[in-house]
């Protein structure tokens, strides 16, 4: 009996010496927003790597070992992660991190979706009913997401409250000191084709228009027919091909030769241990990408 | 002197109610399908209050079906050609040894001609704070039957889960899949011929437990009721009957022979089952689970009553263990182009079964045994297969079936010769989107010779053309 408590003692420690909350955060993205608002209060492991696509991704055993050990699982939603996140959280087996839970935390569930309310009919594609999910290329809604995870914070460690809230707003305030000199750089960008709607937000927040998406359909890659009836449309207008780095450049790459755009392949997820110096370096590369 | 504070607020009331109007009006109609007009209205002077009780208490206030489960169909189409018939591996094969009892339920086997298989139904979300809930169904021509119908806790403290119902057996890595998470068209041979055309699913709890490890663990074990063809076949204790009719010529004389089978009626629990999978973290793209399992069923009875009037039952029961590992590799490429799934599994079976052969002396008993044989069945069964994503929405797979390389079986009470069979089988699939599939595939079934030493050849060619097609929210699959 004292061998087991020994045991038992032995596992339990290491989950007692840790931060005040040990958070599972989905993309990379929502753990540097995690790190960034919970400072030296919290731990945060990313579940889902840099380069690939979170509309895509499997469940594996690690993420549902680092759901099982925290407190709180920060999430973009909106169904960005529906493929897997749900699995691994019921794989999980921690009460704390099931949905309508404390420790549950959407970003998309903060903020005003692009979208939103759309038919449910996926011969529309890959479709999202409740919206955009993808507002972390959006400074601003960011800014606000972390509010919300401020409070949310807060609540789990009400010791730490007032931190977490100071954090919050450190993060807001440091967005728009950037901002004019963002949207002023995207004044005169001629607009955009993107590969996915993944940096819808970005652009309407530059006021920069999008004037078509390389996919024909969500989810659906693109084909000649799509492309070509693109080119037809774009032809003797400006502007700049986008898409990310898990994205194919097949397409990209067409559209630079038929039209003479150029093409260009950016990172929408900072690195897995990324800062808010990697973030803003990020959008910095989205609106520098923005001029052709 | 009262007049003054009441005429105030009344006034206040009045004033209020059309701007919370007006706030209200404003935030629905950007909302499509908000009332239009209702800020038309405000300025019409029409008496506020009476304007509330039109906008208002037609009807219920009410979620209506938004509470609605997730439910999605699934139908599965095969196409069968088979280069001849295709029979059991022997020491496998249930026209010969009945110590196995198929013909339970319906069928995932695919036969020869177009086929719908199934359409699974499937139904689940969450009950309360406390209980998830799940129900499978799997519909076919013929009849309807519950796959899977289970409650699991989502609230028990340091890791634990409990699952209640009945519900596929977490041993091995397969067993618990569906038709629908399959890389091939049809199963392994190891989950067909040792738990039996369903796999190991059984009603009973399940208890688990997740450690709070930095490598995921998990530990669990079952009590099952005991009702599977393959580890835990029950009988039960009943009436064979034989009605013959004597003197045909003259007056005929129905003569009927009736007596007990000899079996015991075994109560529930009769199956228990060991299963713990480690996963250590190697990285965001790669993923390795091993997992190792076991089983004993306190019962195992089969019968088999020939019109002759012979009755020949097995007693007793048995034992399994298994080794299953893992692989995925998450390629960089898009849906799926890239991805690499490797997996393998084996499982040995015992079964230590009294072998009893009896014929009626008189019409009402069963005269002593003419057999009476303790048999010791072992037999093993492993696959190992691998799949590749070679292009976007492509993949191809390759897996190898061998059975019975320990295959200590009988038939009836005599040991039969049977050895090792093989099967080859290749797969291609295409998915237009992660909802829908279409696949064809090739087997070569290397079947052991066994018992026929008639000169027929056991080998057989199997071409297979499959749809699979999801309707319908379903739940993210597990690793």
């Amino acid at each position: 009996m004292r061998r087991i408590s020994l045991l038992l003692l032995l596992i339990l420690i290491p989950a007692l010496a840790q931060a005040n909350v040990r958070i599972a955060a989905t993309v990379p993205n929502m753990g540097m927003l995690a790190k960034e608002i919970g400072g030296e209060h919290v731990q945060v492991t990313v579940m889902a790597p840099a380069d690939r696509d979170p509309h895509y991704l499997d469940a594996r055993p690690s993420m549902m070992a680092a759901l099982r050990r925290a407190d709180l699982v920060v999430a973009v939603g909106a169904e960005l992660e529906v493929g897997w996140l749900p699995a691994a959280i019921q794989g999980a087996q921690n009460r704390r991190v099931q949905e309508g839970q404390g420790g549950y935390f959407e970003g998309a569930a903060h903020i005003e979706r692009i979208g939103e309310g759309g038919p449910a009919d996926r011969s529309g594609g890959d479709v999202h009913p409740m919206g955009n999910p993808h507002f972390y290329l959006d400074p601003e809604r960011m800014a606000t997401v972390g509010e919300a995870l401020a409070q949310r914070l807060g609540r789990l460690d009400e010791a730490n409250q007032d931190y977490y809230l100071e954090r919050a707003a450190d993060f807001r305030q440091a967005i728009e000191s950037r901002l004019p000199d963002w949207k002023e750089q995207a004044e005169d960008a001629p607009g955009v084709v993107l590969y996915h709607k993944d940096a819808d937000y970005l652009m309407k927040l530059l006021g920069v228009p999008v004037k078509g998406y390389l996919e024909p359909l969500p989810g659906i890659p693109p084909t000649a027919q799509h492309l070509a009836s693109l080119v037809r449309e774009l032809r003797g207008e400006q502007g700049v091909v986008l898409y990310t780095n898990f994205q194919p450049s097949q397409g990209g790459e067409f559209l630079q030769r038929e039209l003479d755009w150029p093409a260009r392949q950016l990172a929408s997820q900072v690195p897995v241990d990324g800062t808010r110096e990697h973030y803003f370096q990020m959008i910095n590369q989205w609106v520098e990408a923005l001029t052709p | 002197m009262m007049i003054k504070p009441l005429a105030k607020a009344l006034a206040l009331g009045l004033l209020s109610v059309p701007l919370a109007q007006a706030q209200t009006a404003q935030d629905t109609s950007q909302q499509p399908g908000a009332a239009p007009g209702t800020q038309a209205t405000q300025g019409n002077g029409i008496d506020p209050r009476r304007e509330r009780l039109q906008l208002a208490g037609d009807s219920a206030v009410t979620s209506g079906n938004r509470f609605n489960p997730a439910i999605s169909v699934i139908l599965d189409g095969v196409y069968g050609n088979f280069s001849r018939e295709v029979e059991s591996p022997p020491g496998f094969d249930g026209g010969h040894d009945h110590s196995h009892g198929h013909g339970h339920g319906h069928s995932h086997g695919v036969e020869e001609g177009f086929q719908l298989r199934e359409a699974e139904i499937a139904i689940s979300g969450p009950v309360d704070p406390y209980f998830d809930m799940m129900v499978q169904l799997g519909v076919t021509e013929n009849d309807i039957e519950i796959e899977e119908a289970y409650i699991t806790t989502r609230a028990l403290p340091a890791g634990f889960q409990i699952k209640a119902g009945k519900f596929l057996s977490d041993v091995g890595y397969i067993n618990r899949q569906h038709i629908h998470d399959w890389d091939f068209v049809d199963q392994p041979w190891m989950r067909e011929f040792m738990f039996g055309d369903e796999g190991l699913g059984d009603t009973g709890l399940q208890f688990s437990w997740l450690p709070p490890t930095v490598n995921y663990t998990r530990i669990g074990f079952e009590v099952l009721e005991g009702n599977n063809p393959g580890v835990a076949n029950n009988i039960g204790s009943e009436r064979v009957a034989l009605t013959s009719v004597e003197n045909l010529g003259g007056t005929p004389n129905r003569i009927r022979f009736r007596d007990y089978n000899g079996l015991d009626d075994k109560t529930g629990p009769r199956l228990f089952t060991l299963f713990g999978n480690y996963a250590p973290d190697i990285g965001f793209d790669h993923a390795i689970q091993f997992g190792a399992s076991a089983g004993h069923a306190t019962s195992f009875q089969d019968q088999e009553f020939h019109s002759s009037g012979r009755l020949e039952t097995w007693d007793g029961d048995s034992w399994f263990a298994g080794l299953d590992v893992v692989y995925k590799y998450n390629g960089a490429g898009v849906m799926g182009h890239g991805n690499i799934t490797l997996q393998g599994e084996y499982l040995l079976r015992t079964k230590e079964l009294n072998y009893v052969e009896r014929e009626f002396d008189s019409t009402s008993s069963f005269g002593a045994p003419s057999v009476d044989r303790d048999l010791r069945f072992k037999q093993d069964a492993l696959y190992v297969q691998g799949v590749y994503g070679f292009a976007p929405r492509w993949n191809a797979g390759l897996r190898l079936d061998a059975i019975g390389m320990t295959n200590d079986s009988f038939d009836g009470g005599d040991r039969e010769d049977a050895s090792t069979s093989y099967r080859y089988t290749g797969q291609v699939s295409y998915a237009p989107t992660e909802f829908s599939r279409l696949r064809a595939q090739i087997s070569y079934n290397d079947l052991h010779e066994g018992h026929d030493h008639d000169g027929h050849g056991h080998n057989a060619w199997q071409l297979m053309l499959q749809y699979n097609i999801s309707l319908g929210e379903h739940g993210a699959h597990s690793f």
